[in-house]
Parts: structure tokens; sequence; C-alpha cells
């Protein structure tokens, strides 16, 4: 099959989901490691802030006020008492003027004033990070508390090196961004697989098609998912009605020209008798004006029995009231001498799944023969079964010969063995009643006329 | 009986033309739609025969146009298809009969004569005044059952006069309907084929079916007996 190469081509199904699942999974995965890192980053935070007030109310136990100074003699955490041990200790008083720092803090040089405000009520602990130098970034924190043995505001500052939990972040972060990498590959992976299985009945379709195209077979053969069935279905029974509308042209077609040869072989014997008679004679125009009329009837019946014959199949319903309105009124203007009146008993919503100009050819037959043989009356009578569509046209003629209705019936009956007349209309309609699967049936009207009785669909 | 046939196939409406003629109808032609729009506009036609395949101005439009122009005299349809589709299609246009291609012509004939009469009122093919009988199938007169003979001409006056009783047909009207365009036109000769027809018509003068109307023109005055 081929494939369409304009440039305004949409996107492959393939392309569309891929792209769609791609956009999805890297939208999914960014958003859960970065939601991953913050929840991570902020417990750690959390930690040490909890830690850095632990260790502020370690100072508070041991500090000891001696005038303007602090002596913190039995400091339990050793990291205090080891120089840039990352663990800093601070007492100032209510004017940022330092009364004590840890041992640890001896070569720490800093801008504390951040850490103290005026602001915060005693007990409370701000928390904050700075950075040191040399020591790299250092979260703090800072407590003020009121001595009433002093009578004095003193803040309390704690600080702590970032450097272990910058570093367990960091570990925290790569160990992330490789399990989310391996995700992805993964899940990339998966979705290949996915597709592939999820697209395999469209791609089975299009090798039965191509399978149909090659000849090696005439129908979808596999079988297909629920979702595709009502798709193959209906081009199985496209594919039919193509292959059935294909034979019906060629065997009309084969029809057509061998019908037309026995004419014109009179046609051609005439003209050579008339040549080596010298003359032409009444008979021979007799002869050949027969055969042009036999000729004419047989391109018309050909052509009236050109009908679609789809079968309705995807057909849109066809409203049969103004068809028949319609070919009403041309018929009592044809037949205006007869002033033929026609009874009506068929509801609104009577429809006929097929096409609008088979429907027309069909009753334009029925009903001009009816106004034809008819003397003064003509029933319509219309109701729906389904989908199937019943109509009867009865008149008050003389009706049809029972011995002449099975001939009438058959079907693909050649149009030089059709009589004219009532013959040939109904031969046309016989046709499309059969090219749509229906029945047809001749029967006595209860005006002695004909009745024709037909089911279509 | 003035026609008007619009034909494209040259060799076609020549044949039409000349076999119409020979049955005793004066024809215009045109071969295309606008022609045919204009000559129905111009002069006035007892009928047309339009053929639905036209260029410039296709059949159904020209059917259509005709009768916006309010022109109501009966139009036959000429068509090579033979669908519903299409027939309903130019009867709903504003044609009144069909015939399909190929046709003999005496269809033609038959189809024309009953749209003629059908057109004057008259449901039966023929035109029954009292005891007078005109039969516009077999162009045959009968007065008082007995079969009279009539020259083609003669026929011709009485079916026009016939088919517009009580209506003054004016000298001009006749001449125009029943002569040839660039026919000699001599009202006198009219007066002559009136006086027979009345002979022929009514031999003791006690019906007197056709009145003069002095400055006017001619009455068929007698009322029909059924139409």
């Amino acid at each position: 099959m081929s494939q369409p190469t304009s440039v305004d081509a949409p996107y492959s199904m393939r392309r569309r989901l891929v792209l769609a699942f791609g956009v999805l999974l890297v939208v999914f995965l960014g958003l859960a490691g970065y939601a991953l890192d913050r929840a991570y980053q902020r417990s750690i935070a959390a930690a040490v802030a909890e830690r850095l007030q632990l260790q502020v109310y370690a100072l508070l136990g041991v500090a000891e006020p001696d005038g303007n100074k602090f002596f913190l003699p039995d400091l339990e955490e050793a990291r205090f008492t080891q120089i840039d041990s990352g663990l800093y200790g601070f007492i100032f008083d209510r004017n940022g003027r330092e009364l004590w720092r840890s041992p640890s803090a001896l070569s720490l040089s800093l801008d504390h004033a951040l850490m103290l405000s005026s602001k915060m009520q005693p007990g409370q602990t701000n928390y904050g990070q700075t950075s040191a130098g040399e020591q790299g970034t250092l979260a703090w924190a800072s407590y003020r508390t009121y001595w009433e043995a002093l009578g004095q505001y003193f803040y309390f500052v704690v600080m702590e090196s970032t450097a272990p939990t910058d570093s367990q972040i960091e570990e925290f972060e790569s160990t992330l961004y490789m399990w989310f990498g391996a995700l992805t590959v993964l899940l990339s992976i998966a979705q290949y697989y996915f597709l592939r299985w999820g697209l395999q009945p469209l791609q089975q379709l299009a090798l039965d098609v191509s399978a149909i195209e090659s000849g090696k077979q005439d129908q979808l053969q596999q079988h297909y998912p629920s979702e595709l069935v009502p798709v193959t279905e209906n081009l199985n029974l496209l594919i039919k009605s193509e292959r059935e509308r294909q034979n019906h042209f060629r065997t009309m077609l084969g029809n057509l020209a061998h019908s037309l040869k026995t004419p014109l072989a009179v046609l051609s014997t005439a003209l050579q008798e008339a040549k080596s008679d010298g003359e032409f004679t009444d008979e021979h125009r007799k002869d050949m004006s027969d055969q042009l009329q036999r000729m004419d009837q047989i391109v018309s019946y050909q052509l009236k029995r050109a009908v679609k014959t789809n079968q309705a199949v995807l057909a849109r319903p066809v409203a049969l009231a103004p068809v028949i309105t319609k070919l009403v009124g041309a018929l009592q203007k044809v037949y205006r001498d007869k002033a033929t009146k026609v009874l009506f008993e068929m509801a609104a919503e009577v429809q006929f799944y097929g096409d609008e100009s088979d429907l027309m050819e069909l009753c334009g037959n029925v009903l001009d023969n009816a106004f034809k043989y008819g003397h003064t009356l003509v029933q319509v009578k219309a109701s729906q079964k389904g989908k199937a569509l019943l109509l009867e046209v009865n008149d008050d003629g003389n009706g049809i010969a029972e011995s002449d209705r099975h001939y009438v019936l058959q079907r693909g009956a050649r149009a030089d063995t059709v009589k004219s007349g009532q013959g040939i209309g109904l031969a046309v309609v016989t046709e499309i009643v059969s090219a749509y699967g229906g029945e047809l049936r001749i029967e006595r009207s209860e005006w002695g006329g004909a009745s024709i009785k037909l089911r279509l669909g | 009986m003035r026609l008007l046939v619009v034909e494209d196939e040259d060799l076609l409406r020549a044949r039409l033309v000349k076999a119409l003629e020979d049955n005793s109808y004066v024809v215009d032609s045109a071969s295309n739609g606008k022609t045919a729009l204009f000559q129905a506009g111009e002069y006035g036609y007892d009928a047309a025969i339009i053929d639905l395949g036209l260029p410039e101005l296709d059949g159904i439009s020209l059917i259509k146009a005709i009768r916006a122009k309010g022109l109501v005299f009966p139009i036959l349809i000429l068509t090579a298809r033979d669908k519903w589709t299409d027939k309903v299609g130019g009867l709903d246009a504003g044609a009144d009969d069909y015939v399909v291609k190929p046709f003999q012509i005496e269809e033609i004939r038959a189809r024309l004569n009953a749209l003629l009469r059908r057109a004057a009122g008259f449901a039966k093919p023929s035109l029954e005044f009292a005891h007078i009988s005109l039969d516009t199938t077999a162009k045959k007169l009968t007065v008082s059952s007995v079969e009279v003979e009539l020259t083609a001409f003669e026929y011709k006056v009485l079916e026009y006069l016939m088919l517009h009783p009580g209506k003054v047909i004016s000298k001009t009207e006749l001449t125009e309907h029943l002569y040839e365009q660039d026919h000699d036109r001599d009202s006198n000769v009219l007066e002559v084929f009136i006086r027979r027809l009345r002979q022929k018509l009514d031999p003791d003068e006690q019906l007197k079916p056709i009145d003069t109307i002095r400055g006017q023109g001619y009455r068929f005055n007698v009322p029909a007996n059924k139409r």
C-alpha cells in the first residue's frame, strides 16, 4: 500500500504516542525528583535545627555568669573544645558584645549582627545560615534568654558547619538521579514494547489489506480486538460489495455487448440483402427499424440496471415520502388526462437505507406502471420494519396475468428477452431489489389490478 | 400551431423540424438555451420541445427561465437520460411531459398533440362542440357523425380556433401561428379559408360556429360539449 507522502501528513500514531509518553515521562520523573530532593533537604534542615537547639540547651545548662563574662566549665560536647571542629558556641549580651565563645571557635571571624535581634522574645530561637570564610557555610541557631539573677538579656548562639549535611544531600541527589535515570531508560524500553504490542493489530490490518491487494486472500482474516471489529467488519462488507459491483458491471457489459450482437447481425444481413437485391424494400426498412428499436431497448434497459448494488453498506437513510411525492407530482402531470386518484398510507418517517437515485428509479418504475396500467386509482402503502422498507403499490387496472409473473421476476433477464411495457420497468425493479437483498412479489390488488409488494433491506 | 424546437445536435434538429413541418406545424428552432430563451419571450409559441443537454444555458435552467417569464405554453422535454431522477427534475422545473431519446417522430407528434389539447383544457383527443367533432389524432372532422374532408391548411385554422373557443383570434395571430415567418401573408386568403370552413361546418347556416368580429378577428363561438 502506498503511503501518503504529503508534507501535511499527520504524525503517525506511534510518533504521537511516543511523544506523549516521552513528555509525560520527563515531566513526571522531573517533578518527582524535584519533590523528593526538596523533601530530603527539608528533613535534613529540620534535623540540623533540632540538633542546634539541643546544643543551645546544653550551653544554657552549663553556663555560669561571672561579671561581664560567662564560664562554661563542664561542656560535654567535645566538639566545642576542638579548634575548627565544625561546632561553635557563642554568648552575646543584648548589645551584641561577645561574652563567650567556645574554644572551637577561636579562629572564627564572622558578622553576627544578623543573628541577634532585639525583636526576639525571650525563649525564642531563630535559625539561619551564614558564610564564614575558610570554615565554609555555617548553619546557626540563636536563642534569646533573660537571666533573672543578672536582670539582663543574652543571646546563646550555636553554629554548625553545613559541610557534612551538604555532602549527605549530594550523595542523596546522586543516588536519586541514578535511580531516576535507570527508571527513565526502563520506562522508555517498556513504552517501546507496550506501543509495539498495542499497535500490533493495526500493523496486522495493514498486512492483511496488502494481502488482499496482492490477491493472496479475499477478506480480512485475522482476529482483531473488539475496538477494531466494527472497522474490519465494515471493510470486509465494503470489499465484498465492491467485488460484487465489479462482477455486476462485468456481467452487465458482457450482456450488453452480447445482446447487441444479434440485432447488429440482423441489420448487417438486411443491408447485404438490400445490396444484392439492388433495392431497398419496405421489408428491409421494417427489419432495420425493428432492430434499431430492439437495440434502443437493450441499451436503455442496461442503463437502468446500472444500480449501485452497495447493499446499504455505510448507507445513509433516505426519507421515502419526499421521493414518492416528487414522483407522484411528475406522473400526475404526465398522465393528466387520466386524473388518477392517489391514496397514501405511509408514515412520514419511513426510510430507505441505500442510494436515493436507486430508490427514485425503483419507485419511478413501479409508480409509472401503476399510473400507466391503472384506470383511475393508485394506492401507495409504506411501512418500516427495522432497517427494512416495506412498499406496496396497487392499481385498479387489469393486473398482471399469473402466467407472466414468473417471467417478470427473473433476475438478470437479458434485455432482448424482456417484453416491453410492464415487463421492462419491473425487470429493472427486480434488479434493484435483488441488489439490495430484498424481495418483490406480484399479486392482485383488491380492485383487480396489479399489486406490487416490495421489501428492501 | 407555432412550435419552438431547441436542440443542439444539428442533424437531429433539422430532422425534427422537417418532420414537424410535414405534420403541419410552424416551427422555429434554436441550437442553444440563450437564443431559445430570447425567442420564447419574443414570439408567442403554442408549445416548445426542449433538449435537456444544451450548451450555454442547460435545458432545466431554460425551462425555469421560461416559466419565470410567466410563459405557460406546454413544454416537451427530450432527454437521453431516462433515469427517473432526470425526468422528475425536468417536470419539476416546469416541463409538462418527456420523450426519451432515441424516439419515433410519431411519439413526439402524439405527445405534442396531447399537450396542446390539454393546454386548451380538453382531456380527450377529440374536440367536440355540439355536433362538430375534430379528432386531433387522426386529424379528421365529423359533422353530425359524417366525415368532412379538410385540406391541411383548413385543418390548421379550424384546430387553432377550436383550441381557443370563445376567444377572439386576430388575423395576425392566426397568420403568425399558422404560416412560416417568410410566407406571403395575404389576409384575403385567410378569409377564403374561413368561408370554406363555415360552409363545411355548417352547410345549413343554422349553428354559425365562426363569428367575424369586425376589425378584430374571428371567434369560435360554440360551447364545448364536455372537456
